[in-house]
């Protein structure tokens, strides 16, 4: 060019260019939509108005009430149910995800046979020849059959199976899933009914507590009824003239609920009994608080040296001290036991340890203490009780000595969620017919041989009686909120239909179809808080309202004196040499995949984690002080070995953890259970002892683990990056480092 | 500026051209931007001045404008419910049964479209103001192929919310732009 090009020249050129490319680059508008009719239209629907429908969430065994806005046949969005007692209209990140379990691309369509296990080569068939296939299996096993179902299997579907087993003579179904082994319900219930002849979870009322000390308990997370935790907590922190009660979080990681306390005391994983018996026996001998809680201290609590458990604890003497004038000298104090408890050797022991103080504070039916839940006054609408590792462990014996002809499984997901996976893979290989309901091919559904799939939670009926229910008995309904994404039939009708096939069976399973039995079972319940009188009414309020609760909160039942011998809080046993081992393991749930069970819904996935900001993926947290003796900087990937597997990922340095702890989230390393959970993140149960149930329980939390790095990195999917998190540490300028 | 034009003449044409295309293909996009389809091809001829003709009044299909903010279309099930019996050799409504028998949603291709930053309620015109469908979709009892009488644009709204008792309250920005 003969000109020299300025700066005005090439914006003038630019902007021409520029608008130009853009011009080019649009589309013509295309103003047309379809407007699609119904072909049959529901009656009660207007087009382009919502209509709202009550129901349950399943996404965890709490059984919060919901209300779905659904537009033209299409769920739109979870709320909370505002009216239901539990949940007051609160919803959390699983129960809003629950349009991912409706709408997975993953479902299955229809009914699927594979020839080979494991092979995932599904072939469909009709409805007709897989009913027919489970009739004659069912027929075939006459008492030789076992029903394995998840804590969140509809109510129902628990009574309908339990009637049919009783029919044919085969043992109860089993109600396990990792879920509620790893919170220890099952050990839960056990201390209760020790205790305080009450074999049921029990409700702690935050709300109108001053100080609170949490043992190990993901109240916020994932903890029993996270939901209500939550709402009671928001009460907890609103109390009158401006207090704001003390919680107190003692457990070795900055969990949830640790983040939110006032303290966080990060004792040594296994410890927790011990400091509750010093706790005890140290308001015994100072003579902290009233004197009727001396007086009851002196009565249940062993005397400790409270210097031997400060060391075995890791916690300063002067503060066992402090805590014990803490919770004695409190007007409304409780003790959570936590699944950091119920996951150890003597978890019975260790848990009741902590409900000692409890009993210390006299707390039992009084507000802001231990409370349980009366039955809904309906003989026959009890909450299905939680199978033990030990009954686990006792079907899979029974399977691997040729014992079991069939096996059904729903809501569960043992291949997947059982530290002894192998010891039940190789048992199943003596089952000649595995039959799953999962509606996504998971891990146990592509070792079965069919799979008739339920339909999902949402397009389901059923009901839940809730526990824990916070003082009001609450039997939560279930309804169908849109038509079934695919032609798939209720569970409950599955077993009906082939029970009519099954001459011991079919007179104990008379009901035509599932909501025949339902609208029975419903109707032994009085006049609830909805009123109404005549029992098509009572139903239709039930489903309306989101189930039954009282129209007054009953009074507490009264609680048993603490008359019991003296509980010594159990020392503390350990699972690898701490020389080889050097670490501890803390895996835990992720509020979003919690046991896994989320890991398909990508909205769970994506949401970053509360704590360390990572999604999508598994971690391992680190201390930074450790992080830097051993060379390790976030995104490093290590291989952590336990005495009974190994598994690698990535490193997070996270401040909130002990030193000589890692941590380690749960739910991810699927092989299948659709494409967004699938070849993702580690399982870390394959860091648990496959030996598991010597006691009856999940034993999960006082494993030991090394830690090797590996020289390799990987990406960390988070929002905040760690490096040079301590940088400054320790700063020697002030005094005491 | 002018000595960046180029030297040669070739180039002033090509740029000429340039500048005459973005220019009509701007008013194209001003003077055809509309609140009707494309395109009124439907999937089956559909004839509203047989059905008026007929004696049936618009609620019997487009039930809805009484109670929602959408007038609704027909179900397939309301269609049958007389075409079952009434002229079903017609070539036009065998498609129809065809779709009823797939049970397949009829694929109407929509005339009247408001863009998705007006929000338009029928309720309140049909139940409230008591407006006749005429006023606005034109003579539809005569129209043998729907089509979009009158630009439905703001100021055709506004000529006669302006001219309402209320209109203080009607000509707010809030009151259709929510």
């Amino acid at each position: 060019m003969a000109r020299k090009l300025t700066r005005r020249d090439f914006l003038r050129i630019g902007v021409v260019g520029a608008s130009a490319t853009v011009l080019a680059g649009c589309k013509f508008p295309r103003r047309w939509e379809v407007l699609e009719p119904y072909v049959t239209p529901p009656e009660e629907q207007l087009s382009g108005q919502p209509t709202w429908y009550a129901s349950t969430c399943r996404q965890c065994p709490a059984g919060c009430g919901i209300i779905v806005r659904v537009m033209n046949g299409r769920a739109l969005k979870l709320e909370g149910n505002p009216e239901h007692p539990l949940n007051k209209g609160k919803l959390c990140a699983r129960g809003q995800a629950g349009l991912q379990v409706l709408y997975n691309p993953d479902r299955l369509e229809g009914p699927v046979r594979q020839s080979k296990r494991g092979s995932r080569d599904f072939q469909r068939v009709t409805w007709e020849a897989g009913l027919n296939t489970l009739a004659e299996k069912l027929g075939a096993a006459g008492g030789s059959v076992a029903v394995w179902l998840g804590s969140t299997t509809s109510g129902h579907l628990y009574d309908l199976f339990q009637r049919f087993l009783s029919a044919v003579g085969a043992p109860a179904p089993l109600v396990f899933d990792l879920y509620t082994a790893f919170h220890g319900y099952s050990v839960l219930q056990q201390v209760d009914q020790q205790l305080f002849s009450q074999a049921q979870l029990p409700s702690y009322d935050l709300g109108n507590a001053d100080v609170v000390f949490s043992f190990g308990a993901d109240l916020f997370g994932t903890w029993l009824s996270s939901v209500r935790y939550g709402y009671e907590f928001g009460q907890f922190r609103s109390q009158e003239l401006g207090k704001r009660g003390l919680l107190v979080a003692l457990e070795p990681r900055t969990s949830l609920t640790a983040a939110k306390a006032d303290k966080w005391v990060p004792l040594k994983p296994g410890s927790e009994a011990l400091v509750a018996g010093a706790i005890a026996s140290l308001i015994a001998s100072r003579g902290f608080g009233p004197a009727e809680r001396v007086d009851r201290a002196k009565a249940l609590a062993k005397p400790v040296d409270v210097n031997a458990v400060a060391a075995a604890a890791d916690v300063p003497a002067d503060e066992l001290v402090r805590l014990a004038q803490i919770f004695a000298q409190a007007e409304r104090p409780v003790a959570i036991p936590g699944s950091q408890l119920t996951g150890q050797p003597s978890a019975a022991e260790a848990s009741a340890a902590v409900q000692v103080l409890n009993m210390i504070a006299g707390n039992f039916g009084q507000p802001g203490g231990v409370s349980f839940t009366p039955a809904p006054p309906a003989a026959n609408l009890v909450k299905p009780p939680v199978s033990t590792v030990s009954d686990v462990n006792d079907l899979i014996s029974r399977m691997a000595a040729g014992q079991v002809q069939l096996l059904i499984i729903h809501g569960a997901n043992p291949v997947y969620e059982l530290p002894q996976k192998d010891a039940f893979m190789a048992a199943l290989g003596k089952v000649p017919f595995v039959v799953s309901f999962a509606p996504i091919v998971d891990e146990t559904a592509a070792f079965s041989d069919l799979i008739l799939p339920d339909r999902t939670y949402l397009e389901s009926w059923g009901y839940e009686v809730v526990s824990p229910a916070f003082g009001t008995p609450i039997v939560g309904s279930q309804q169908p909120v849109v038509m079934p994404v695919y032609d798939l039939r209720a569970a409950g009708d599955v077993l009906l239909t082939v029970a009519k096939a099954i001459p011991a069976a079919a007179q104990a399973l008379h009901w035509d179809d599932e909501v025949e039995f339902l609208k029975e079972m419903i109707a032994q319940l009085p006049a609830g808080a909805a009123g109404g009188s005549g029992s098509s009414v009572l139903w239709s309020r039930f489903l309306q309202h989101g189930g039954w609760w009282p129209a007054q909160v009953p009074s507490q039942p009264s609680q048993p004196a603490a008359t019991l011998p003296a509980i010594s809080a159990p020392a503390p046993q350990y699972q690898g040499e701490e020389s080889q081992y050097p670490f501890f393991l803390h895996p835990y749930m992720s509020m979003f995949l919690s046991d896994g069970r989320g890991a398909n819904q990508p909205w769970l996935q994506g949401a970053p984690d509360t704590n360390t900001s990572i999604s999508w993926q598994t971690w391992v947290e680190i201390n930074p002080v450790t992080a830097q003796k051993l060379g390790l900087k976030i995104g490093d990937i290590v291989q952590i070995t336990s005495p009974y597997g190994s598994m690698e990922a990535g490193v997070y340095v996270y401040p909130g953890i002990r030193p000589d702890t890692v941590a380690i989230p749960l739910g991810q390393g699927h092989t299948d259970y659709g494409r967004y959970a699938r070849n993702r993140g580690v399982n870390v149960l394959r860091l648990l002892n496959p030996q598991q149930g010597a006691e009856g329980h999940l034993d999960w939390s006082t494993v030991r683990v090394k830690v090797e790095p590996t020289g390799r990195r990987m990406a960390m999917a988070t929002f905040e990056w760690t490096e040079g998190v301590m940088e400054g540490f320790p700063n020697k300028s002030i005094p005491g480092y | 500026m002018l000595k960046l034009l180029p030297r040669s003449g070739l180039w002033r044409w090509v740029l000429g051209v340039a500048v005459i295309a973005l220019v009509i293909i701007a008013a194209y996009f001003i003077f055809t931007s509309r609140t009707e389809a494309q395109s009124t091809q439907q999937p089956i001829a559909f004839n509203h001045q047989v059905m008026v003709g007929m004696g049936i009044g618009c609620l019997y299909c487009h039930s809805d404008a009484r109670r929602s903010p959408t007038a609704g279309m027909p179900s397939v099930q309301l269609c049958m419910g007389c075409h079952k019996v009434i002229d079903p050799q017609n070539p036009e409504i065998v498609k129809l049964a065809a779709y009823w028998q797939k049970g397949e949603p009829i694929p109407w291709q929509r005339v009247n479209i408001l863009p998705r930053f007006v929000y338009f309620s029928h309720e309140v015109h049909v139940s409230v103001a008591g407006i006749n469908c005429e006023q606005c979709h034109g003579d539809v009892a005569h129209m043998t192929v729907d089509k979009q009488v009158v630009r439905m644009n703001m100021g055709w709204c506004l000529s006669c919310h302006e001219k309402q008792p209320n209109a203080a309250q009607l000509t707010d920005c809030v009151v259709c732009h929510q």
